[in-house]
């Protein structure tokens, strides 16, 4: 009867001796992996250096018409002057089908560190027109326009915005 | 004195023993399995879709009719109306038709070879009609053969495709092509009406069809044609203005379909169901709603998987709940969901499911709720995923029998 006391006293401790340590274990193992995780930076992006700022208003108050400006505000975060950034402007449908894709392009000269430009872009958002008549299955819902945002300079930072316009 | 010694020195082995025994059993033999990079568009798989969704597309365009390859390493789909395929581990996207192409639906006829059911971009204003196409893959060319003009479905079979077609609008014809772009068999016997959609058996011996009978404005009719026979028979007819969503489907157990009332509207309750699935059993009868899925659902889309045994539904469980994957399986009535999303937009069109060659996943399309506020991101718009209909493809687990 001692016998089969000790085995099962034994079994217990030797049991929460184990589980113990392989808590601790993973514990220290998992903790370093949490802070690598980092899904929403910007691919082709290099650091925060540079920034573009957008106002959500002025883009909510864009039509589909020719004429439409847009103001946007390129911030350089990094310790050094950019020598200049080029912006562009890429203006694309939803429906891949249609036409192709309008490019503007501006230049900010001697951006300095910590510094903000402002850069003004006025361009054509009126939606290509179908060149036939396409059943509604193909494309059945009214196209989104899209503005993409790109700035790079010739150090190589770059940073992008894509914006997506509602019907 | 002794006998205390003794015990607390056994004990001490007994738990330094076990200890060794749990520690043994409990740690690694494997060396560690190193997690593959990921692509950037499958790094931002919405969770909505569930554990191990992979983004099989990204990026702008109006995405429909997926098709897996035979050997299932690529996909096939319609964007804005025009056919792409791509590496299903990569995104190599290739072009098999100019922009202005308005493809219905797509099926391989070999790992290099799509057939594409479609209109050619019409010229002075004249009406488009659907033609089969063939196309095979080519470095700068973009050329597509014609296999048969007038063709209103068409549907993979063991030897090839199977295909309707007629241009008269009372009649309809089956025929066969096996490859080449050639009809190898023509099935004589007419089927009267406009076939709108038909698929095959999984054993390649039957096909199952939805016709619109001549006079009639929906197609109301179901038809099943015996492939070996070459004859061909109407199996139901729906009643007043009841009409067949989508590609009926052939399983085990007899014809699966989706059927309502054309045009009909959710009650002011918000209670009734717009279309639900039906099952004709083998040894006839009228049909039958199919069993297991509970009385508030509301069908989209099926589509049996390559051994015959389930069918890969999209729909609701009720007419306010999220749009979700589920699986049917006939044998045992078990109806299992898939996906439990409730922020995606999966697309409901008949053909905007696929199932992988092997039968583990399945490919659906679906977005995120589009806003109506301008978006910004931080990303390129070919690299969005939620922002536009996707191609996704979701493991599908075995159902135990």
């Amino acid at each position: 009867m001692r016998d089969i006391v000790f085995w099962l006293s034994g079994a217990a401790l030797a049991f929460l001796l184990t589980a113990g340590a392989f808590l601790l274990l993973a514990n220290l193992a998992t903790a370093p992996s949490e802070k690598s995780l980092n899904p929403d930076r910007a691919p082709g992006g290099s650091g925060h250096t540079l920034d573009l700022q957008l106002d959500r208003e002025r883009l909510a108050s864009l039509e589909p018409l020719p004429d439409q400006s847009l103001d946007l505000a390129v911030e350089n975060g990094g310790g050094e002057q950019l020598s200049h950034v080029n912006v562009t402007l890429i203006v694309s449908s939803e429906n891949t089908a249609l036409s192709d894709p309008r490019y503007y392009r501006q230049t900010v000269e001697k951006l300095r560190a910590g510094g903000i430009a402002n850069v003004r872009f006025e361009f054509d958002l009126v939606a290509p027109e179908q060149p036939v008549a396409r059943p509604p299955a193909a494309t059945p819902e009214p196209s989104r326009e899209i503005l993409e945002l790109r700035a790079t300079t010739p150090e190589g930072n770059s940073t992008i915005r894509t914006v997506i316009l509602p019907p | 004195m002794l006998f205390r010694v003794a015990s607390v020195e056994r004990f001490a082995l007994a738990v330094l023993s076990i200890a060794a025994i749990l520690a043994v059993g409990c740690a690694h033999t494997d060396e560690e399995v190193s997690i593959e990079p990921l692509v950037p568009a499958a790094g931002r798989v919405d969770p909505g879709l569930g554990p191990g969704t992979r983004a099989l597309s990204s990026g702008p365009g109006y995405k429909g009719s997926p098709s897996w390859s035979p050997g299932g390493a690529r996909i096939a789909f319609t964007v804005d109306g025009y056919v792409v395929d791509k590496p299903t581990g990569s995104e190599d996207l290739r072009r098999w038709t100019t922009r202005d192409f308005i493809a219905e639906d797509t099926e391989w006829e070999s790992n290099d070879t799509l057939m594409i059911l479609g209109a050619a971009p019409p010229s002075g204003g004249k009406e488009i009609s659907s033609s089969l196409y063939r196309t095979r893959a080519r470095e700068d060319e973009l050329e597509l053969e014609t296999v048969e003009k007038e063709v209103s479905a068409i549907s993979p079979n063991r030897e090839g495709l199977i295909f309707a077609f007629g241009g008269a609008p009372n009649e309809s014809r089956l025929a066969l092509t096996r490859g080449g772009g050639k009809i190898n068999r023509l099935y004589n016997r007419p089927i009267r009406g406009r076939v709108a959609a038909l698929s095959v058996s999984p054993d390649g011996e039957e096909a199952v069809l939805a016709v619109r009978p001549p006079g009639d404005r929906e197609t109301s009719g179901l038809h099943e044609f015996d492939l070996r026979k070459g004859e061909g028979r109407e199996i139901t007819r729906l009643d007043g203005n009841q009409e067949i969503l989508g590609t009926p489907q052939w399983t085990e157990h007899g014809p699966y379909f989706v059927a309502g009332k054309r045009g009909g509207s959710v009650d002011s309750d918000g209670s009734e169901p717009l279309y639900e699935i039906y099952h004709v059993p083998v040894e006839g009868g009228a049909p039958e709603p199919a069993p297991g899925m509970g009385e508030d659902f509301v069908a989209a889309s099926i589509r049996i998987s390559p051994d015959g045994k389930r069918l890969a539904v999209i729909g609701r469980l009720n007419p306010e709940a999220p749009t979700n994957l589920y699986v049917l399986d006939p044998l045992v009535e078990d109806f299992t969901a898939v996906t439990t999303n409730e922020d995606m937009e999966i697309k409901t069109g008949p053909d905007d499911l696929a199932w992988s060659p092997g039968g583990k996943s399945v490919a659906v399309i679906a977005r995120g709720t589009p806003s109506t506020e301008p978006e910004v991101h931080a990303d390129p718009a070919d690299r969005l995923l939620r922002d536009f209909y996707n191609l996704y493809e979701i493991p599908v687990g075995r159902t135990p029998r």
